[in-house]
């Protein structure tokens, strides 16, 4: 029987196989950052050990930096500490570092591919959850906590128990793709499969609805792939991959041989069967809106918001969570999403924050004005996107539409350097998750792409971007 | 393994209300102790004790990787969480530091069993006994390789069986 290519990529990277045991498996490139490895450097220096293959192992800084003026010194003394303590444990154990002042730094799902650190067929792991952004380049990528940090720098290794397989099928051409974007894909996906849907799964995205997906927006599904449960998400390398990763700074010297390579091997074979199957037809399917506290609770820009019992479908713990996320979001059902106001807007994440995200974005902006109860900012993924941004004038298309335009990192999206909701805002952002708090205590996320989230800017409240002309 | 139960009767328990990311930051595993649950329950710190167990609905510990999710319960004295279900990365990383167990239970349990209820969870026979109502629940098995990861002590202690 054929196999998938999450069961090639996996099969090819078994150090040690046995039986009714878990399987040791190689990793390729480890990717570290600020937040989720300091303790695991701890413990190396505790166990008098070294970093395995720290030519393997690539660092930044994006969760806590701050995003406004980097000549500045850091204000947040626990923030300063915890970016220091990685400069130091990447001085003592020899590994690359792209630190605050790189032209290289940025959050790290948006720099390993930027720049030819993410390669098809090779896994792939990072002491976060978004690390399955990778699987747009046909990679096994794995979010893990800081143990098996500490156990990857120590033996370029992990034990894992093999995931099932997941085949996520998008089928159809949506009507306005500038409207109707790979966000509104995934949200959908995740509507209906729920936040649960993946768990112990590797899904891989197939079909005719992601084919036609850029590699900035096959990055945007995959990086969601947790939202849905799931260990991780794939989509199997094509012709855009290959040019897309081709002259990279850290591109392979023998590219072209290991393109040939890739093109017979990293594909699902034709007779190969999956654990689990969904299909997503999205010839109709509108801009996405979540009106609640998990991703799962999401629906149509042109619906109301759902009742507690329409969501639940007779669950009662479900119908408990959609009562809760209500209130929280100081919501009611019936209230039709064009007509909630916003306070925030915050374009930025691994989600949404590459070079196209904000190129869409800012066709909407383009000699318009945020709206006047708004405040409103873009957090480049990386330097370089902001880099190459400004390069086509975007910065400006922002900043005189009265958006802030910062330095790259995670930002807002988890609230852990300066740039936080105040307790009641509502926010249209870009990024990953709308649980309570994530973007500041008490504050009120709503996720949505890139172009929902100008149009939002612009209009002091959500509005149906398929109204709008975006060619 | 006996304890009292902490119920949060909701699916979907995700890591940034376990232990909010502003304080990611603190290194001190017991300072991030005081902080754990902020983001869901003001009071936790004035209920849970030293052997405490929570229980909850599905996917519990869903969203970040952070471990330091089950280290902040850990340092505050939950010896275990009894849910419906768990986000994978959370479970891993709940037995990698051989934290706290993370024990999937049923729906008879997840009804049966009340906030302050006394429980003795015998991970051998995979039983949970509900003293305060002298009833029994079945707990479902851990797969064999968590199973060895949680006997050995964690990840770092774990080797495989040898031929």
């Amino acid at each position: 029987m054929g196999k998938t290519l999450f069961e090639k990529i996996w099969e090819s990277h078994i150090v040690v196989e046995k039986q009714n045991e878990p399987d040791l498996i190689y990793i390729d490139r480890h990717l570290v950052h600020e937040v989720t490895s300091p303790q695991a450097f701890d413990g190396l220096r505790m166990n008098n050990r070294k970093v395995r293959r720290p030519d393997l192992t690539i660092a930044t800084m994006d969760h806590n930096v701050p995003t406004s003026d980097r000549s500045l010194p850091i204000l947040d003394q626990t923030s300063a500490v915890q970016i220091k303590t990685l400069e130091n444990n990447c001085k003592d154990f020899g590994i690359k570092l792209f630190d605050i002042n790189s032209p290289n730094q940025g959050i790290v799902h948006v720099i390993g591919p930027q720049l030819g650190i993410t390669l098809p067929g090779s896994t792939i792991v990072c002491g976060d959850s978004h690390t399955s952004t990778h699987g747009a380049f046909g990679a096994l990528a794995l979010g893990i906590g800081t143990s098996e940090v500490e156990h990857v720098l120590a033996s370029q290794t992990l034990w894992l128990e093999k995931p099932k397989t997941f085949e996520v099928r998008v089928e159809g051409k949506r009507k306005n793709p500038h409207a109707v974007t790979a966000k509104d894909i995934i949200l959908s996906i995740i509507k209906n499969i729920g936040t649960a849907g993946g768990t112990g799964t590797v899904i891989e995205y197939r079909g005719e609805g992601i084919r036609d997906l850029s590699m900035d927006q096959r990055m945007t599904i995959c990086n969601m792939s947790i939202e849905g449960g799931a260990r991780a998400g794939l989509v199997a390398p094509d012709q855009k991959t290959f040019d897309y990763l081709r002259g990279r700074e850290y591109t392979p010297k023998n590219y072209d041989s290991l393109v040939d390579s890739w093109k017979d091997t990293l594909k699902t074979d034709s007779d190969a069967t999956f654990d689990k199957q969904f299909i997503l037809d999205i010839n109709d399917i509108a801009p996405q809106v979540s009106w609640g506290t998990n991703p799962e609770m999401t629906c149509n820009v042109d619906e109301p918001i759902p009742s507690s019992d329409e969501f639940s479908n007779g669950n009662a713990n479900q119908k408990k969570g959609a009562e809760k996320a209500l209130e929280y979001m100081d919501l009611e059902s019936g209230t039709m999403i064009e007509d909630i106001k916003i306070d925030r807007v915050f374009i930025g994440s691994c989600t949404n924050a590459r070079l196209e995200d904000l190129i869409e974005a800012s066709k909407i902006v383009q000699g318009q004005k945020v709206a006047s109860n708004v405040k409103a900012m873009v957090v480049p993924g990386s330097q370089m996107v902001k880099k190459q941004a400004e390069e086509m004038g975007l910065d400006k298309i922002f900043i005189d539409a009265n958006f802030e335009w910062r330095a790259a990192g995670c930002s807002m999206c988890l609230g852990m350097n300066p740039d936080i909701l105040s307790p009641g805002e509502r926010c249209a952002s870009t990024s990953n998750r709308n649980f309570e708090g994530r973007q500041g205590n008490g504050g009120r996320t709503h996720l949505v792409s890139p172009v929902m989230a100008a149009a939002a800017a612009i209009n002091g409240h959500f509005v149906d971007v398929r109204k709008l002309d975006l060619n | 393994m006996k304890g009292n139960i902490i119920k949060y009767a909701r699916d979907n328990i995700d890591t940034d209300v376990i232990i909010p990311g502003q304080y990611l930051k603190v290194h001190d595993y017991t300072e991030l102790a005081t902080h754990a649950m902020e983001g869901l329950d003001p009071d936790f710190h004035s209920k849970v004790k030293e052997g405490d167990f929570i229980l909850s609905g599905k996917n519990f510990g869903c969203g970040s990787s952070r471990e330091h999710a089950p280290i902040a319960l850990s340092h505050c004295g939950v010896k275990a969480i009894l849910a419906l279900s768990f986000a994978r990365i959370f479970y891993r990383n709940s037995v990698d530091g051989a934290f706290l167990l993370p024990i999937e239970i049923d729906q008879d349990a997840y009804d049966g069993i009340s906030e302050g209820d006394e429980i003795d969870i015998d991970v051998s026979k995979n039983e949970i006994k509900n003293i305060t109502k002298n009833q029994t629940y079945k707990m479902k098995p851990f797969s064999e390789i968590i199973g060895k990861i949680i006997a050995a002590g964690g990840l770092f202690m774990y080797k495989p069986d040898q031929d």
